[in-house]
């Protein structure tokens, strides 16, 4: 939990962590605004007298390491690793500064922060705008200084002239002030901590340095690799442990049990395949996240937003491939769109893989029928382009014998069947899709989540009658055989492991595997009757099986 | 309170006139001097003065696509600071013209700088087609044009195949070189196409692209006169 600091307040750096080996991040930027942010090592008489301690951008580091430019990362615009314990005793205060690099003011600057990672989490953020500064050029951000130990000032005081009236600042002027426990009357001139103890903070345990989000090598890190994060972090949610085994859309430890459905690369990204968690917005990083490589919020795994194919990822180089790289979002819509229209549609190009079925996006599949020249039924209306020789022709009487029960059941897709050689887009309401491919194996499907299918596939109605159920009953439809399905889902979609107590929405289901036992389970609560209130949850699908099996889970309930 | 959906969240510095906030937020770095027009409705905030105007310069435009039934209902931004804009949750694309003409569903606009050459174009051979990609905003020359696109789209270029046939209700835009024709379905028994129950695409052929979106229920929001 950060604390927040308002302008000219002051701790005891032991008070917002007793490590001393810190991360200092600064987020500071504004329309058409050039940034320099510095680092200045001062002696007791806030002098530069040496000056291997003024760390910017053409000396990044001090002399003994222990001030760091790490750069742009984690969504600051100048990061700074600083390791308190080992800065000479000579140094007696630490000013991180801002200045502008070119024309414009500290007014025009917009809502950015100092702040201070420990460990991975942060522990304090100043936070400041525009508003509080007029013309001046430069911004005094933030101290640390000596005074009992270290200690920690937020300044924000304005400076008139740029980077090397700052220099100068320091270099040839004195201002003495030797309140520096009153913020009230410290504040405007940034506080001089008069005389301080030499010697580093004790820090008897201190969390380990971690810029936010990122491990902690000893060089400047690198802006990715992820790491396991320092005890010191909390995971976000215990969710992730119960849901992080079914991660791989296959039915977790038991590979006794009939390998199921292999799952074209895709939204369902294979085991292993590396992509930032899908939670936070595309190439932010949240600090002081610890982003475990599995996804944090738990379900399918590592699938990068817009996750195509992995050969092709739509957003090649983009953010998305540096989980840690603050690249200002994507970034990569206005870089593409230097090279024109054609640059900026390249992320859109979708994937050029010669199969049968084909995941462009997490959206839209395309089905290849000139591949081995069987048709593929698909739900109607869920073409939304095609090239080449395509017939589409309504899907009636023909599937009768198979499907009886199809032709009454409510809830059941109209399908049309789609032959010829050419190449068909699907796509149905930007729902997720989720090709499948079995192989001699059997998965059952909530009718309303099929877009396509091989015809080659057996298909068999399936109905799920329970008082309870919205509609009276659910319909699905069991695929079995050799071939590929695409299944729908709003939202990422979450696989349950089937164990002795596995319970879905009725509304939620998605599909199951075949050898599944479904059973409606009814909670009846006595208690319900006693009070007015209806926890709307009162009838549930229960699954029961074999290890091995799985249940398929939408966030979204029709 | 939980910094870290603050702090990651936070807007970021723009790198361009018009860039993404994520998938589904626009970002524009309005200028005094460089305006720019805007679905009407589809400010969600903003920093700094910016204000806004029904497009007033536009107006014999807006009212010529009135008549036709293409309803584009559009605002004109100036002043400066940074605008965001969204639609209804929809995936953005933020596009760089150079010299480039791009014809764009109506429904799919979300922002283009003022300065661009606009106007409503009628789509030969679809005039009997009803619903959206009747009527089409043309915009051409040197600027940035924002898209909307339910799902994320995808991005044929035509030169590779033939003929490429799309549903028109998941057409989104086209570059204007390509050769625009409707087509109806091939069998009287053959059911394509939603809501209508005609079967109709619309085919290009020729050297440009064509953006269509995963999804093809567009229709609903542009027909409803949410912004009037």
């Amino acid at each position: 939990m950060a604390r927040q600091f308002q302008r000219g307040q002051k701790t005891r750096l032991t008070d917002l962590t007793l490590g001393t080996d810190l991360y200092v991040g600064v987020q500071i930027s504004g329309p058409g605004l050039v940034f320099d942010i510095s680092c200045f090592g001062l002696d007791a008489d806030e002098q530069l007298s040496d000056d291997r301690y003024f760390v910017f951008y053409n000396q990044p580091k001090s002399p003994e390491e222990s001030l760091q430019l790490l750069g742009a990362q984690a969504g600051d615009t100048e990061s700074f690793r600083v390791t308190l314990d080992q800065v000479p005793s000579a140094i007696h205060r630490l000013a991180f500064t801002a200045t502008i690099d070119g024309d414009g003011t500290m007014a025009q600057a917009a809502p950015g922060y100092l702040r201070i990672v420990a460990g991975g989490e942060e522990v304090a953020r100043y936070a400041f705008d525009g508003s509080a500064f007029t013309t001046e050029r430069a911004v005094m951000l933030g101290d640390f200084y000596r005074k009992d130990g270290w200690r920690f000032a937020a300044v924000g005081q304005g400076f008139d002239g740029g980077l090397a009236a700052l220099l100068r600042h320091f270099g040839g002027e004195v201002e003495e002030d030797d309140s520096a426990d009153d913020p009230a009357q410290a504040a405007p001139q940034g506080g001089a901590p008069g005389f301080a103890v030499p010697g580093a903070a004790s820090a008897p345990v201190a969390p380990g340095f971690a810029p936010p989000g990122a491990a902690a090598p000893p060089a400047p890190p690198p802006p990715a690799a992820p790491a396991p994060p320092p005890p010191a972090v909390t995971q976000p949610l215990p969710v992730q442990t119960p849901h992080a085994p079914v991660a791989a859309h296959q039915p977790p430890p038991p590979p006794a049990a009939t390998q199921p459905f292999p799952v074209q690369p895709g939204p369902y990204a294979p085991p292993g395949h590396q992509a930032p968690p899908a939670y936070p917005a595309p190439g932010q990083p949240v600090p002081g996240h610890p982003a475990p490589p599995a996804a944090p919020y738990g379900g399918p795994p590592p699938q990068a937003p817009y996750g195509g194919p992995p050969p092709q990822p739509p957003f090649p180089g983009g953010p998305h491939q540096q989980p840690h790289h603050p690249a200002p979002t994507p970034v990569a819509a206005g870089a593409a769109g230097a090279a024109g229209l054609q640059g900026a549609f390249q992320k859109y190009g979708g994937s050029r893989e010669h199969r049968r079925w084909a995941v462009q996006n997490p959206q839209l599949v395309r089905a290849d029928l000139g591949i081995d020249g069987k048709p593929v039924l698909a739900r109607q209306g869920s073409m939304v382009l095609y090239q080449g020789d395509v017939e589409f022709g309504y899907k009636g009487a023909g599937m009768r014998g198979r499907m009886t029960r199809w032709a009454t059941g409510e809830g059941m897709p109209a399908l049309m069947r789609c032959t010829g050689t050419g190449q068909v887009f699907f796509a149905e309401e930007a729902a997720e899709l989720h090709p499948v491919e079995l192989q001699g194996d059997a998965i059952v499907v909530a009718s309303q989540h099929v877009l396509a299918f091989d015809e080659s596939l057996d298909v068999e109605v399936r109905r799920i009658d329970g008082h309870g159920i919205p509609g009276g009953s659910l319909f699905a439809l069991q695929f079995q055989g050799t071939g590929t399905l695409v299944i729908t889902t709003h939202g990422q979609p979450l696989v349950l492991p089937v164990t002795n107590a596995t319970f879905a929405d009725a509304n939620a289901i998605v599909a199951w595997s075949a050898a599944a036992q479904v059973l409606v389970a009814n909670q009846v609560r006595l208690r319900r009757h006693a009070y007015p209130g209806h926890t709307g949850e009162s009838t549930q699908l229960q699954f029961r099986g074999a290890p091995g099996n799985f249940a398929i889970i939408q966030p979204y309930e029709i | 309170m939980d910094q870290r959906m603050i702090a990651g969240h936070a807007p970021t510095a723009p790198a361009a006139r018009m860039d993404n906030h994520g998938p589904s937020i626009a970002r524009v770095a309005l200028r005094s001097g460089q305006d720019l027009f805007a679905r009407a409705g589809s400010m969600i905030g903003y920093e700094g003065f910016i204000q806004y105007e029904a497009n007033s310069s536009g107006l014999g435009r807006a009212a010529a696509g009135r008549i036709s039934g293409e309803n584009v209902p559009l605002m004109r931004c100036h002043g400066d600071g940074r605008l965001y804009l969204a639609d209804y949750g929809a995936h953005v694309v933020c596009l760089e013209l150079a010299e480039d003409n791009l014809s764009v569903n109506a429904a799919n606009v979300l922002a283009f700088d003022a300065h661009l050459q606009w106007g409503v174009q009628r789509v030969k051979g679809v005039a009997k087609f009803a619903g959206q990609g009747l009527f089409n905003l043309g915009i051409s020359g040197t600027g940035w044009v924002a898209v909307t696109s339910r799902g994320m789209p995808v991005v044929v270029d035509c030169a590779q195949a033939g003929e490429t046939f799309v549903d028109p209700d998941a057409l989104v835009a086209w570059s204007t070189g390509l050769r625009v024709e409707g087509k109806r379905s091939f069998k009287a028994s053959s059911l394509i196409g939603r809501g209508s129950g005609e079967a109709f695409q619309l085919a290009f052929s020729g050297h440009g692209f064509v953006v269509v979106q995963p999804s093809e229920d567009s229709t609903d929001r542009l027909t409803q006169p949410q912004q009037q």
